[in-house]
């Protein structure tokens, strides 16, 4: 019996444990079947694109900075800076620039993000009047991002839905930068037709956004009649999708202000709340003057900075002049000038720096600013304006309509914090096309200033050799118009798919 | 009795002519102790039979035993792990005997999977480290005792000698690129717990070719570590008190520029550079002398039926580098209780806490404000002090900014606090003669805290005006396991039977969360005041889990004690394996010949041992996390509107058929004794085929917009091959004078064989502020992880390139030249770029080595143990920084080429990107005297005096001379990071060198007493 008793005993190590089924019950992990259960479920999948879009990687800074650096209006301060950041400003970047090889997956997540949420939404069955309205977001993200990558790399991968099977998309081959554009301008359609006319914020399109799109899309590609009239629904709409010029130009800078304003299309939003990369602004510390107390946020690293001859060609009495750039800096407590920049860190150079982004950012900014509580404007009413008047003007050269969208632009430059001053003037009526062409440019150049603008003009208008010749803001001599103009694909990309190949020309 | 064996025998000889004539013979009682030879104890147990006859006793409690015999027998002494002794029973009546114990070994037990064996009996491939060698010197951690003891065995520290840094044990090389390679662990049985204390442990095992390790199936792959605690032996209580106390430096330090010659350094760069105002070393100022403690303490002893054995251990390490430190307190306590004959109960178990102080090393990355304290040490400049005039902590004015090292290592905090506890229980009944039943219970917890603030005072660590941030973060762990298994043995004819049959169940839980916020309002509230921070972090929180459950068997038969076979299988299912692949297989085979046993060696008298192994078999390795075949999506932090939002990402597709990667190993060994077992030899072959390696498949373009860029896929094979020799010898065996050697040697040669559609797989190690991606390579046909890079060659001197080199666009005279690499055609493009690049060296040693000598004269002995690897390449990130114009420099930068200095081969002063070239790729190889001991035991009659059983002191030395090429501080590199992993960077990222924790020398006094 005692035997018994022992095994009965032993036995019951076996029974603690039965045979268990070893199916993975994931807790913590989102899975994405039956992720889709609601509209609002398709709301967070473009939430996801509007993360990524936030984040280091792409306008927190590996995308937006390279942007800024190609322009005229912008090189770099500290020579120490990463070599992959001077390669984009001195154009001597190679098919493993590591700026290009580490915004490229990202800018392709929030593609991905985009699809998964059409994809998404489809698979709802709601009613199209319910579901429309909030996935045509992502089509408009789709275009968006598809946008920027058409003109940094010409022909690119093209994908419009979510990859089921990795092998197939392995060996696809790039679409032409043509066909691209017919997609973007499909998907931005899409968008116009179904987003609502105004949204509870910029950060999320609108009707108009989409239109406003269409005419940059179509102004880039030199359909200025299609440009005009995007343009043109755009500001004829003004009141309905509650768009103006925001009175004081510095309020558009300001991130304490920004988000009350009426003048942004769409803005890619930061709150001053981060998640590692997440959320993280580094524009204000790149931009920023190195050792300035001002606004005390530790000053910032002197890494994009302005060429003094950009402060040496601005009218002075041009408001938007003081907006832009810093001339002076906080240093021990002293106001100085930025000629002296240089003696409190040596990797301040003598210039004027970028102001927009390093003067306001909130609240809640510290680190450099990167806790800033910034939100860039992608598109803003006053450019819809100068689209409306620069694509007017190729169809139908000096007329009264174009100078008037030019001089709203210039009307609202005039409005010094509050003082009504009599520069900058309204357009000479009657100039001839090209001047008229030239002046629109020369306005974006310094209505934009650094707003990641500047590069695209330079390229749709082909002012390479121009820009960076001998009269040139900056001279770049490395700048070849036949290389260029696009950047190269990440060459690890086409070591995956040599069917991407050849690169671009040059690289 | 001590003699020389091969007197000794030529003395049996000669007895046994004298036995011969001897006449008639005398029956009477003999009684006597025996005792063990090293250590003076009875023995209990010991085997007195009459030699030639069936008739003896053995030796009570105390060691005592009494016989009769008649005069002119002989009397043979044996005891399991002790050298048998005859004795010729001459005129006296008492007969004491001192048995010393059986270095060779051959019938010492070997604890293997689910079981034990004679080492004689053994098919396998299994090496055995010893309590002496695994003690000779103080060690954290017992796995670095296991450095150099056993042949294919590698162990490596993740951080040179930081106190409590992880250390990695590999078994035959590196078996996976995706998965760990470390070897499962085994304590006691149970599988995957925490090593105990150095001290605690009688015996640890290497389990390395299929045959032995197939019985842990898919957790097999890497070699297992069997480790045996200690247990109380029947006798009187034994108490033993270890003290060890070490002064430690740091082995080396770098010869860098001074205040003087870095302002002139740096006015050839950027003549606009103004020298501050000091003159510092900070190595001088991070460095201390640091110094460990180690105290143990330990009772044991035993009745006929209950056995305890229970400990209790201190160790305190102050670090060298300033502020930090490691402190544990453990216990272990074993019991076994023979309930009757059949029944026996026993338990186990371990609980410690241990403390570690860290600061910053081999940080990650050294960008603005997140620099580690040795890079920093070496690259920030040397003329400013630890403060401003101001009174503020200086920050590097060239290159990135960021706080001096001092300022970083003294005002930071990050103390990590672990608590591990683990109890094992088992039962074992005897159903019938010869079948047996054991079940075991365990359970097992870690809970570990991780505190870490940077006060405001550091102004780039924190960020400008963060006002200091704090983060805590918190892991558990739980572990349960289950086993139950019968054994059977039967005599068979001229054969022994043993079956093993048995089910098991591990289930393992993980959580884990971290909190923290910035903006303190003082720098005096730390990490335990989260809510005093004026802006939270975003928390975070995670858990994960994962059962196993596994059916396993094994079958032993040998045949006269010549033949042996051994044949193993086991099943196992687990969740963390794919949909389409829950269980798998894993069966081996081996088969020993003991030629030493056939007639034709039996008598001979050189050859005492020969043996032939020969096994083959299949293990897996798992290599699978929880969750990662399955489809995800990933939340992220996202803003719209200036709210944060609900906001998620596509992470990754499902991969249902992922599945273990599979192991064929084929193992022939041969063991050899030669004499007696005077010298022992063994040497193993072994051929190791792993398929269906686990890759992040980075052959998918990123442009399909996966979170995750190299999703897990079965997607490479690779192959290890090498030679295993141990030699063990007994050179002098005097009564007063002994001297052994043990000498092992291993050579594992690894290579590629299978990638994803061929291609090279580009993996990056470089700090995140380096900026470089592509530092070394996969590459079908190589070993893993070769430095991927530019051929340097010297200083371009301008104007025309000489053949085959050429420069990067725009560079000028001083600047680097490098070799072109001609295209498929042979032609060179005349520049260089990306493809340019080639495999610039390779990591892995093409043989390593240790090599023990241990003397004893009288009643001193000493120990001098030398371990080595050679062949190895370092890529050193810490000379590339340093050469790179950004940061102080080495002095080489006096030799910089100058338009009136070209004969030389240091390029121009000039900041650089820091690119992977050949001209910091250095040779690895080391020879290192590990340890060197002197020790001396008390004269027993003194001991006795005053009522102890031993007393011994020592005095040894680590580290203390290493023959190495290698320029930088330390030849032991193992710079990680894991910045884009697409495979498991420990594997595929050796021979890195950035800002690693020093190696230590140090000095140590030992005490140990026994009573």
């Amino acid at each position: 019996m005692k035997n018994i008793k022992i095994l009965l005993f032993l036995l019951t190590g076996l029974s603690i444990f039965g045979c268990s089924d070893l199916d993975e019950d994931p807790k913590g992990v989102l899975s994405p079947d039956g992720f889709f259960q609601s509209v609002q479920d398709v709301q967070t999948t473009i939430n996801g694109t509007y993360g990524n879009m936030g984040e280091e990687r792409f306008w927190g800074r590996k995308f937006s900075l390279p942007l800024m650096l190609r322009s005229d209006m912008v090189g770099i301060g500290d020579q120490g800076t990463a070599e992959r950041r001077i390669d984009h400003d001195n154009f001597t970047v190679s098919a493993d620039n590591g700026m290009i090889t580490s915004f490229w997956p990202r800018v392709y997540q929030i593609i991905g993000g985009a699809n998964e949420a059409i994809a998404g939404a489809a698979q709802l069955g709601a009613e199209e009047s319910q579901i429309n309205p909030v996935v045509a977001q992502a089509y408009f993200v789709r275009a968006y991002t598809y946008f920027h990558l058409v003109r940094l790399f010409g022909d690119i991968p093209y994908l419009d839905e979510p990859v089921t099977d990795i092998e197939a998309a392995k060996s696809i081959s790039k679409t032409s930068e043509a066909e691209v554009y017919a997609k973007i301008i499909a998907d931005l359609e899409y968008a116009k037709q179904w987003l609502p006319d105004t949204q509870p914020s910029s950060a999320y399109p609108s009707k108009a956004t989409a239109a406003g799109y269409l005419a940059l899309v179509y102004l880039t590609t030199n359909d200025f009649s299609n440009a005009y009239t995007e343009a043109k629904f755009v500001i004829d709409n003004e009141s309905r999708f509650g768009l103006g010029l925001v009175a004081d130009f510095q309020d558009l800078f300001d991130a304490t202000k920004q988000g009350g304003l009426n003048e942004a299309l769409f803005t890619i939003d930061f709150n001053g709340f981060r998640s590692g990369n997440y959320g993280q602004d580094y524009m204000p510390a790149l931009t920023g003057i190195r050792a300035n107390e001002f606004g005390d946020i530790g000053g910032g690293w002197s890494v994009a900075v302005p060429n003094v001859e950009v402060y040496n060609r601005w009218d002075g009495r041009d408001y938007r002049k003081s907006v832009s750039l810093d001339t002076t800096g906080v240093f021990d407590g002293v106001v100085d000038d930025f000629v002296n920049f240089p003696n409190y860190d040596s990797r301040n150079i003598q210039s004027a720096y970028i102001a927009k982004y390093a003067r306001f950012t909130g609240q809640t900014s510290n680190g450099n600013g990167r806790g800033s509580e910034h939100n860039y404007a992608q598109l803003r009413y006053a450019e819809v304006l100068l689209i409306a008047a620069e694509a007017l003007n190729e169809i139908t050269p000096g007329t009264t309509e174009a100078d008037g969208y030019v001089n709203r632009v210039r009307g609202r430059a005039r409005n010094q914090a509050g003082t009504i001053t009599n520069f900058p003037a309204d357009v000479t009526p009657g100039l001839s096309q090209d001047d008229f062409r030239t002046m629109v440019l020369e306005e974006r150049k310094w209505e934009l200033a650094f707003e990641f603008k500047r590069w695209y003009d330079i390229k749709r208008r082909r002012l390479g050799d121009q820009v960076f010749g001998a009269n040139g803001i900056e001279q770049r001599p490395n700048f070849s118009a036949n290389r260029d103009y696009l950047y190269p694909l990440p060459n690890d990309e086409l070591q995956r798919n040599p069917n991407l190949e050849p690169n671009n020309p040059g690289y | 009795m001590k003699k020389n064996k091969l007197l000794r025998n030529v003395f049996f000889v000669l007895l046994g002519f004298c036995f011969a004539f001897t006449a008639t013979a005398q029956e009477k009682t003999i009684t006597g102790t025996v005792t063990g030879e090293a250590d003076g104890m009875p023995l209990p147990g010991v085997n007195v039979i009459i030699k030639g006859s069936t008739s003896g006793t053995s030796t009570d409690f105390d060691g005592n035993y009494s016989i009769d015999v008649t005069e002119g027998a002989t009397l043979v002494f044996s005891y399991i792990g002790y050298i048998s002794k005859e004795i010729l029973v001459s005129s006296g009546v008492n007969i004491n005997v001192s048995l010393s114990e059986d270095v060779s070994a051959l019938d010492e037990v070997v604890v293997v999977g689910y079981g034990s064996t004679k080492r004689s009996d053994l098919t396998g491939s299994v090496s055995s480290v010893d309590s002496e060698e695994l003690t000779a010197f103080p060690v954290l951690d017992a796995q670095q005792a296991l450095q150099g003891r056993a042949a294919g065995v590698v162990v490596q520290s993740n951080n040179g000698g930081e106190p409590g840094s992880p250390i990695a044990v590999r078994i035959r090389g590196n078996t996976s690129i995706g998965a760990s390679s470390a070897a499962l662990v085994v304590v006691d049985g149970f599988v995957g717990a925490a090593y105990p204390q150095a001290a605690d442990i009688e015996s640890v095992e290497v389990l390395k070719d299929a045959s032995a390790t197939a019985i842990y199936g898919s957790r097999g792959a890497n070699g297992v570590i069997m480790v045996t605690t200690k247990k109380g032996k029947k006798g009187k209580m034994t108490v033993e008190l270890n003290t060890d106390y070490s002064i430690q430096n740091v082995s080396n330090t770098l010869d860098l520029l001074n205040a003087n010659e870095f302002a002139n350094y740096q006015q050839a760069i950027n003549p606009s550079y103004q020298q501050g105002p000091d003159n510092t070393d900070w190595q001088d100022l991070i460095y201390q002398t640091g110094n460990t403690g180690n105290y143990q303490l330990s009772f044991s002893g035993g009745s006929e039926k209950i056995n305890y054995y229970v400990s209790g251990n201190y160790f305190d390490q102050k670090g060298v580098v300033v502020n930090s430190g490691f402190e544990r307190f453990s216990f272990l306590g074993n019991v076994d209780a023979d309930i009757t004959d059949k029944f026996k109960v026993g338990f186990n178990s371990f609980g410690s806490r241990s403390t570690k102080d860290g600061v910053t090393t081999q940080a990650q990355s050294g960008g603005r404000g997140s620099g580690d304290v040795i890079s920093l040490a070496y690259r920030f400049v040397p003329d400013l002090g630890v403060k401003d005039a101001d009174g503020n902590n200086t920050i590097n004015t060239v290159g990135d900014e960021v706080d001096n090292p001092y300022a970083i290592a003294t005002e930071t905090q990050d103390q990590t606090l672990i608590d591990r506890y683990r109890a094992n229980f088992y039962a074992q009944y005897e159903i019938i003669e010869g079948l047996t039943f054991k079940t075991t219970f365990g359970w097992s917890t870690r809970n570990q805290t991780r505190g870490r603030f940077q006060p405001s005072t550091l102004i780039t660590t924190a960020g400008g005006n963060i006002g200091g941030r704090a983060r805590s973060e918190s892991v558990k762990n739980s572990n349960i396991l289950s086993e139950n298994y019968l054994t059977y043995k039967r005599e068979i004819g001229k054969g022994n039977l043993t079956l093993l049959a048995g089910y098991s169940y591990q289930k393992d839980k993980t959580e884990r969360f971290e909190a923290g916020a910035e903006g303190f309002v003082s720098n005096s509230l730390g990490y335990y005041n989260l809510q005093g921070g004026k802006t939270p972090l975003i928390p975070t929180s995670s858990y994960s889990e994962y059962e196993i459950q596994s059916l396993f068997g094994r079958i032993n038969y040998d045949y006269d004690d010549r033949f042996l076979l051994t044949f193993t299988g086991r099943r196992d299912g687990a969740s963390n394996f794919a949909k389409n692949n829950k269980y798998a297989f894993f069966p081996s085979g081996a088969f020993g010949w003991k030629m030493s046993n056939e007639n034709f060696l039996k008598e001979n008298e050189t050859v005492s041992n020969l043996k032939l192994r020969l096994s083959y078999g299949v293990t897996g390795n798992p290599s699978i996390d929880p969750y990662q075949s399955l489809a995800r999506y990933r939340a992220i932090y996202a803003v719209a509107g200036d709210e944060t939002v609900n906001a998620i990402v596509p992470d990754q597709l499902a991969n249902p058929d992922l599945k273990w990667e599979s192991s064929y190993q084929t193992n022939l060994g041969l063991d050899f004794g030669l004499w007696n077992n005077r010298v022992n030899f063994t040497f193993d072959y072994y051929n190791i085929d792993t398929k269906d390696l686990i890759l992040g498949d980075s052959s998918a373009p990123e442009y399909v917009g996966y979170f995750t860029l190299n999703s897990l896929k079965n997607i490479g094979e690779m192959n290890n091959q090498g030679y295993e020799i141990t030699l063990s010898t007994r050179n002098i065996q005097t009564d007063n004078f002994t001297w052994n050697t043990d000498f092992n040697w291993s050579r594992n040669r690894n290579k590629v064989t299978k990638l994803p559609d061929g291609n090279d797989i580009f993996l990056d190690s470089a700090p995140g502020h380096f900026l470089q991606n592509e530092t070394h390579i996969l590459r079908e046909g190589e070993a893993l992880g070769q430095f991927f890079g530019y051929e340097y060659r010297g200083v371009y001197q301008g104007g025309a390139l000489p053949e085959g080199t050429a420069v990067f666009d725009g560079a000028v005279a001083g600047d680097e030249l490098f070799t072109d690499i001609p295209d498929e055609d042979g032609n060179r493009d005349g520049v260089i770029n990306t493809d340019d690049r080639k495999i610039i060296g390779d990591p892995n040693p093409d043989w390593s080595f240790g090599f023990n000598n241990t003397f004893r004269y009288k009643d001193f002995d000493l120990g001098v143990f030398f371990q080595g690897a050679v062949g190895g390449d370092i890529f050193s990130y810490t000379f590339l920084e340093l050469a790179s114009g950004g940061s102080n420099a080495t002095k080489e930068a006096l030799n910089v080429w100058t338009p009136t200095n070209t004969n030389t081969n240091v390029p121009s002063a000039a900041v650089r990107g820091k690119r992977i070239t050949s001209r910091f790729v250095y040779d690895g190889s080391y020879v290192r005297m590990r340890n060197i001991a002197l020790g001396y035991n008390l004269p027993k009659d003194v001991v006795n005096k005053i009522g102890m059983d031993n007393i011994r002191v020592s005095l040894s030395g680590q580290n203390l001379w290493t023959i190495t090429d290698y320029p930088g501080t330390d030849p032991e590199v193992s710079y990680e990071a894991q910045n884009n992993s697409n495979a498991n960077s420990s594997n595929v990222s050796q021979g890195f060198d950035y800002g690693n924790y020093p190696n230590l020398e140090s000095i140590t006094f030992s005490l140990n007493l026994k009573f």
